[in-house]
C-alpha cells in the first residue's frame, strides 16, 4: 500500500511539473485509474477500490435519492452531469456489516458520526445505494427542521402532524420501492374518515395513494406504513434498511410553536412519533443505519459531533446499543483522488 | 531672553535650588509675596529677572529646571535594595534602574518609557519585598517565634497529626485604631480522606456543603465570618464540620426517592441501557430457539460485563476516540456481530 501512496504522488508531481500538451494520454490514462474505478456496483466495492470515485447512472439517482442528496451534491451532479462517490472505508466497513447481517436477530443500529463536512451524509447515500436493488428503503431526512404547517393530528388528539413533508416523503417511499409496494398487504383495516377506509388484505401502496390523495391524513398514512412495514419485516419476504439522516433531530428541542406560543417537544409530532418506533430494535429482518448531523439540530454548539452530545441522554438510551461507526477527514490519499478527479472533470484550473 | 536664561541655567547649585523650590508657586507672586522666597536678597534680584523673562515669553509659566541627573546612575550593582525600597512606595522612575516601559503604543511606536509614567506609579509594586528583604523580616522575626517540632518533619506527619487546618489573617496598620473588620474571618480545611465517612456520608456530605468541596485535591474549606470575634467564628466553623459529619452519616426516609437526575455518576445495574441490552440479547436467543436463558446467566456473562464496562466509561469520563471504540468493540461482540473476511 506504501508503493501506490508513492506511486500516486509521483504521478501527481510529474503531472504537475510536465507541460500539459506532451505525454496527456498516458499520463492521463494512468491517473485516471488512481482515482477512478469503472466498477458501478457497490456491492462489489472492496478494499482496493478504497479512495476511487465510482459514478451512479443518472437513471438510478434519480430512483434512488428522490430527495436524499445534500444540496452541494446535486449541485454538483448538475454541473458534471454524471454522480460520482467516493468508495471510503467507513462505508465498506459498513458493507461488511450488513453482508453478515442475521436477518433472525433484532435490527442492529448503526451510527454514523464525525465533524462536520468529513461525508457522513455521503457515507449513507453510498449506502443506501447498495441497497438500492436488495433492501426495501426507508429514508428520511431532517424532517423536524423547517415546517411550516402543523395541524392537529386527526387520529390522536394531543399530536401535532406535518402534512406537507408527509405527503412529500409519500411521494418518495412511492418512487424508490414500488415493487415491494404491491407485494406488501395490510393486515387490519384502516379507516380515514367517515367514507375512506383501506379493507385488510389490500396492498401497501393504496395506504399510499390514500395518504397522498388526502393531504390531510398523510401523516397518518405514513404511520400505517411503518407500522405495516414493520410487523411484516419478520416475515422474511423483503428485507427493510431503515437510514436516517440526522437521527439527533428526533430527540432534544425544536424550534416550532404550538398556536398559544409553547415550544412544541418532538414527541408530539406525529412523524417523529412513529419514526421513534421504528429506531426500536423489537423488530428483526434488516438494519437501522443513521447519520448524526449537528447542521440541523438548534440548541447545540457547533463544535458537538460525538454521539453523546448530539443525541442528548434521552437519544442515546433509546439508541443503545449500536455501533457507531466514525467517518475521519479524508486521508492524503484521499484528498489526492479527489484533487484528481476535479482536476479531470477541469473543475479546477491550472494557471496555464 | 537666552542670556536671562543662561544666566539662570548656568547659576551655581544654591540658585537651582532656589528656582526649584519657588518653582511650584505661581510666577507674578513671586516678587509680590515676599514670604514665599526664602531668601529674599536674592530672591528678588531673581525674580526680576525671571519677571522680565515672563514677560517676555508671554504668560507661560516655563521653568528651566536644571536636571540633576537621576539616582540611578548612582546605584551600583550589588548595593542593598531594601534601604532603596524599605517600605511599600509608589513607583519612583529615578529610584528604579530598570528600563521598564509600560502602555499602549502609538501607532508604530513602542510603549512610553517609565519617566512620567502614570501606568506605572498606578500599579501596586511589590519592590519593597525583594527575597532578600524578606529574609531580612524574617530574621527579624525569628526572635519572636518557637521551634518547630522536631517529630514533624514531612507534610505527611503534619496531616496525619493534625488533619484540619485553621487559617487567620492579623492585620497591621498605621492609623488611629489597630482592630480591623477583616481579621475576624477564619478558615478551616480538612482532608475528606482524614474523616471517617462511608459512601452513602460522603456522597451527602458533598452534596450538602455544595460549592466548598474541591473534588481535585479532596478538601473541604469552610470559611466563617458571621461572628464579630475570631474566636467566635473558630467555634462556629468547629461546630458547622461536627454538624456535618453527624448528619452525613444520618439516614433520611425522604433519601430513598433518589432518582437517576441526583446520581453524581453514571450506575450501569437498573438503567435504561441494561433494559436495553438484557432485551436485545433475549431476543436474540429468542430467535436461536435456545431454551431459557436466565437473566442473571447473561449479567455475568463476559460480553455483557465488557459493554457494561463501556458504557460506564463512556458516560462518566465523557466520549473519547478510544472510548467509542472500545464501546464498539463491545457492542459488535455484544451482537454477535462479525465481519465476513
Amino acid at each position: 500500500q506504501l508503493d501506490h501512496g508513492y506511486a500516486l504522488h509521483t504521478a501527481a508531481t510529474d503531472c504537475l511539473s510536465s507541460v500539459v500538451s506532451q505525454d496527456v494520454p498516458s499520463l492521463a490514462e494512468r491517473t485516471k485509474a488512481v482515482f477512478y474505478t469503472s466498477e458501478n456496483d457497490p456491492a462489489n466495492h472492496a478494499d482496493h477500490h478504497e479512495g476511487r470515485h465510482y459514478s451512479i447512472p443518472l437513471e438510478e439517482v434519480k430512483a434512488v435519492f428522490p430527495h436524499g442528496l445534500p444540496h452541494r451534491f446535486q449541485q454538483q451532479i448538475k454541473t458534471f452531469n454524471e454522480a460520482c462517490l467516493m468508495v471510503r472505508k467507513p462505508a465498506l466497513e459498513l458493507f461488511a456489516y450488513l453482508k453478515s447481517t442475521n436477518f433472525a436477530h433484532p435490527a442492529v443500529r448503526y451510527v454514523i458520526y464525525g465533524e462536520k463536512g468529513t461525508g457522513k451524509t455521503m457515507t449513507l447515500c453510498h449506502v443506501v445505494h447498495y441497497c438500492a436493488t436488495t433492501f426495501l428503503l426507508l429514508t428520511a431526512h431532517l424532517w423536524v427542521k423547517n415546517c411550516r404547517e402543523l395541524m392537529q393530528s386527526s387520529y390522536n388528539k394531543e399530536r401535532l402532524d406535518q402534512p406537507l413533508q408527509a405527503s412529500s416523503w409519500l411521494k418518495n417511499f412511492k418512487t424508490s420501492n414500488e415493487r415491494f409496494l404491491k407485494e406488501i398487504k395490510t393486515q387490519k383495516k384502516y379507516v380515514w374518515g367517515t367514507r375512506e377506509s383501506t379493507e385488510e388484505g389490500r396492498p401497501l401502496g393504496e395506504v399510499v395513494e390514500q395518504g397522498l390523495a388526502r393531504v390531510r391524513n398523510a401523516s397518518d398514512a405514513v404511520g400505517v406504513v411503518l407500522k405495516e412495514i414493520k410487523q411484516q419485516c419478520h416475515l422474511g419476504s423483503f428485507r427493510l434498511l431503515v437510514a436516517v439522516d440526522g437521527v439527533n433531530a428526533l430527540w432534544g428541542r425544536t424550534t416550532l410553536k404550538k398556536e398559544d406560543k409553547s415550544p412544541v417537544s418532538p414527541e408530539e409530532l406525529t412523524l417523529v412519533h412513529n419514526l421513534r418506533k421504528m429506531m426500536m430494535n423489537d423488530w428483526s429482518g434488516g438494519a437501522v443505519v443513521t447519520t448524526l448531523s449537528q447542521t440541523g439540530s438548534v440548541f447545540k454548539p457547533s463544535s458537538a459531533y460525538l454521539p453523546q452530545e448530539l443525541l442528548g441522554k434521552e437519544g442515546f438510551d433509546a439508541l443503545d446499543p449500536f455501533v457507531p461507526i466514525p467517518v475521519p477527514n479524508y486521508s492524503p490519499r484521499e484528498f489526492e483522488s479527489c484533487y484528481r478527479y476535479y482536476l479531470d472533470r477541469k473543475w479546477l484550473q491550472h494557471d496555464k | 531672553m537666552a542670556p536671562v536664561g543662561a544666566a539662570v541655567v548656568a547659576g551655581s547649585g544654591p540658585w537651582a535650588v532656589l528656582s526649584r523650590c519657588c518653582g511650584r508657586v505661581a510666577v507674578p507672586r513671586l516678587f509680590g509675596g515676599a514670604a514665599y522666597s526664602s531668601l529674599p536678597a536674592a530672591s528678588s534680584g531673581a525674580g526680576q529677572q525671571r519677571e522680565a523673562s515672563i514677560r517676555r515669553r508671554g504668560r507661560t509659566p516655563q521653568f528651566v529646571r536644571s536636571h540633576a541627573p537621576p539616582r540611578t546612575e548612582r546605584m551600583s550593582v550589588d548595593q542593598d535594595w531594601s534601604s532603596v525600597y524599605p517600605t511599600a512606595a509608589s513607583f519612583k522612575p529615578a529610584s528604579v534602574p530598570l528600563p521598564i516601559r509600560m502602555g499602549y503604543p502609538v501607532k508604530r511606536g513602542v510603549p512610553p518609557p517609565k519617566e512620567g509614567n502614570l501606568e506605572l506609579i498606578k500599579i501596586p509594586n511589590f519592590l519593597h519585598l525583594t527575597p532578600p528583604a524578606i529574609k531580612k523580616h524574617c530574621a527579624a522575626l525569628k526572635d519572636f517565634c518557637t521551634e518547630w517540632p522536631s517529630a514533624l518533619d514531612s507534610d505527611e506527619k503534619c496531616e496525619q497529626h493534625f488533619p484540619i487546618e485553621v487559617e487567620t489573617v492579623d492585620y497591621i496598620s498605621a492609623g488611629t485604631s489597630i482592630r480591623n473588620p477583616k481579621a475576624r474571618v477564619v478558615t478551616l480545611r480538612v482532608k475528606l480522606s482524614n474523616l471517617n465517612l462511608d459512601e452513602h456520608a460522603k456522597k451527602k456530605l458533598i452534596k450538602l456543603v455544595g460549592e466548598r468541596y474541591c473534588k481535585d485535591t479532596d478538601i473541604l474549606t469552610i470559611t466563617t465570618d458571621r461572628c464579630p470575634l475570631r474566636r467566635q467564628n473558630y467555634d462556629y466553623g468547629i461546630h458547622l464540620l461536627t454538624v456535618l459529619y453527624h448528619e452525613s452519616w444520618k439516614t433520611e426516609m425522604w433519601e430513598s426517592e433518589k432518582t437517576e437526575e441526583d446520581m453524581e455518576e453514571y450506575i450501569w445495574e437498573n438503567s435504561c441501557s441494561q433494559k436495553n441490552a438484557l432485551d436485545t440479547l433475549l431476543r436474540i436467543k429468542a430467535s436461536e430457539n435456545v431454551s431459557n436463558v436466565t437473566k442473571e446467566e447473561l449479567l455475568a456473562s463476559e460480553v455483557v460485563k465488557n459493554y457494561r464496562n463501556s458504557v460506564i466509561a463512556l458516560k462518566n469520563e465523557g466520549e473519547t476516540e478510544n472510548n467509542m471504540s472500545q464501546y464498539k468493540e463491545s457492542v459488535k461482540k455484544l451482537l454477535n456481530i462479525q465481519t465476513s473476511p
